[in-house]
């Protein structure tokens, strides 16, 4: 693991630098960064923002989209070597998967790639803005284009940062879905595994073959048996697609239970280890899609 | 907070118009729920969920939606959705909840459906 980040009291008003991105999202960061005060420093360009960096203890900083993803992480290596703790949250248009991996080993908040999703931008903006203690939320065990493994902690902004991570990568054979799926078993996981305790840590392999892109995720907690969930939508007979409503309820639990049959429906195959806290999601690629990945 | 929540009501049927995403991140689906555990518990029956500008939903916003339809019907009410698309249809798709939840494209539609002879037959006949 990495150092813990510092138990520093927050300062009083905190700074952003914000570089150039065009006008939709310079005002997008505007909107979400004054709302709740913060102090707001501009730069043309990333050696711009570089150079300012060198002189200012910035808290943020959002790249410019203009850049090339390595020259991204090259900055965030820099200004990171310096201060250690600063969020740094990458645009870009131009990068390569590799980018984003190397982006998320050195340490960056988060990482958009075009087209960007504002809402999204602006939710992660928000999590960076109140994230006190974040760096030591992904470590990347190990990485190869085909198979990168990390530790996540067990909390749900460092599932959003790792979720957001994968869609940066923007692999036309990695669709929505498998994403959605892999989101629901990493929070399954943290929830159920690790309790969202942010001691706790989630173990996670992503593997892309040529046809077939998989997930594997190992919670610490001491797993379950998938067939004993009665109050998981996973094991409703064919002709009761919502029993385990009633179950819960009869339980006292709050709304639940789709999370694991979302999941299993969203990708070809999702297969548990016999102690129960391993998943495996897999998803096979179409072998049109795989030709142009 | 990635949910907006807007309410109206049209007669008896109360319309919440959902912008953003439901889903657990930062209590989006926590936020859903206290809203629609206060309507029922005022006495609303006849929910209609807007769903045009909401661009994500997750497990735990489909339970809520799921677990509020499951209360209203015993207690003689409905929920039915208006215009999901994008990845929340496609969420509602793969689970079937087409088949257990009426869903709309057209609002005027949607209100009259509570009303029609068949909205009660309808609740029976699909129980959750």
């Amino acid at each position: 693991m990495t150092s813990p980040c510092s138990s520093a009291p927050p300062a009083p008003q905190k700074t952003a630098l914000v570089v150039a991105s065009g006008k939709d999202i310079d005002e997008l960061l505007n909107t979400v960064l004054a709302s709740d005060g913060w102090s707001i420093h501009r730069a043309e360009d990333n050696q711009h923002a570089l150079a300012l960096a060198a002189t200012e203890p910035f808290d943020l900083i959002v790249t410019g989209r203009k850049m090339l993803g390595p020259d991204d992480v090259e900055i965030l290596r820099r200004i990171r070597s310096a201060r250690a703790h600063l969020r740094l949250i990458i645009l870009t248009d131009r990068f390569t998967p590799g980018d984003v991996v190397a982006a998320m080993r050195e340490g960056a908040f988060s990482y958009f790639s075009a087209p960007f999703d504002a809402a999204e931008l602006a939710e992660m903006v928000r999590a960076a803005m109140a994230a006190p203690c974040w760096d030591d939320g992904i470590e990347v065990l190990s990485a190869t284009p085909a198979w990168v493994r990390v530790t996540a902690r067990c909390d749900i902004p460092t599932a959003d940062r790792l979720v957001q991570f994968l869609r940066g990568v923007r692999d036309p054979s990695i669709p929505e879905g498998i994403i959605s799926a892999f989101r629901e078993v990493l929070l399954n996981a943290m929830e159920y595994g690790g309790h969202f305790d942010p001691s706790q840590h989630v173990e996670i392999s992503f593997i892309r073959a040529r046809r077939a892109v998989a997930c594997r995720v190992k919670d610490p907690g001491q797993g379950f048996s998938l067939e004993e969930l009665r109050h998981a939508a996973i094991n409703n007979p064919a002709d009761d697609l919502l029993s385990h409503v009633a179950v819960r309820e009869t339980q006292g639990l709050r709304p639940g239970g789709f999370g694991l049959l979302l999941a299993k429906k969203l990708v070809d195959e999702l297969i548990y280890s016999e102690q129960g806290n391993e998943v495996l999601l897999v998803k096979y690629i179409d072998p049109a899609i795989s030709q142009v990945a | 907070m990635g949910l907006q929540i807007s309410i109206r009501e049209s007669d008896d049927v109360t319309i919440l118009d959902l912008r953003g995403r439901a889903t657990i991140d930062v209590g989006e689906s926590e936020l859903l729920d206290g809203r629609l555990q206060t309507l029922v518990a005022n006495g609303a029956r006849k929910l209609l969920l807007n769903l045009t500008d909401l661009t994500r939903v997750d497990s735990s916003g489909i339970s809520v939606i799921v677990g509020t339809c499951f209360s209203l019907r015993r207690k003689g009410g409905d929920l039915r959705v208006l215009r999901p698309s994008g990845p929340v249809l496609e969420v509602f798709r793969v689970l079937h909840l087409l088949d257990a939840i009426p869903s709309f494209d057209d609002e005027a539609r949607a209100l009259a459906s509570f009303r029609s002879r068949g909205y009660a037959a309808s609740s029976s006949l699909r129980p959750l």
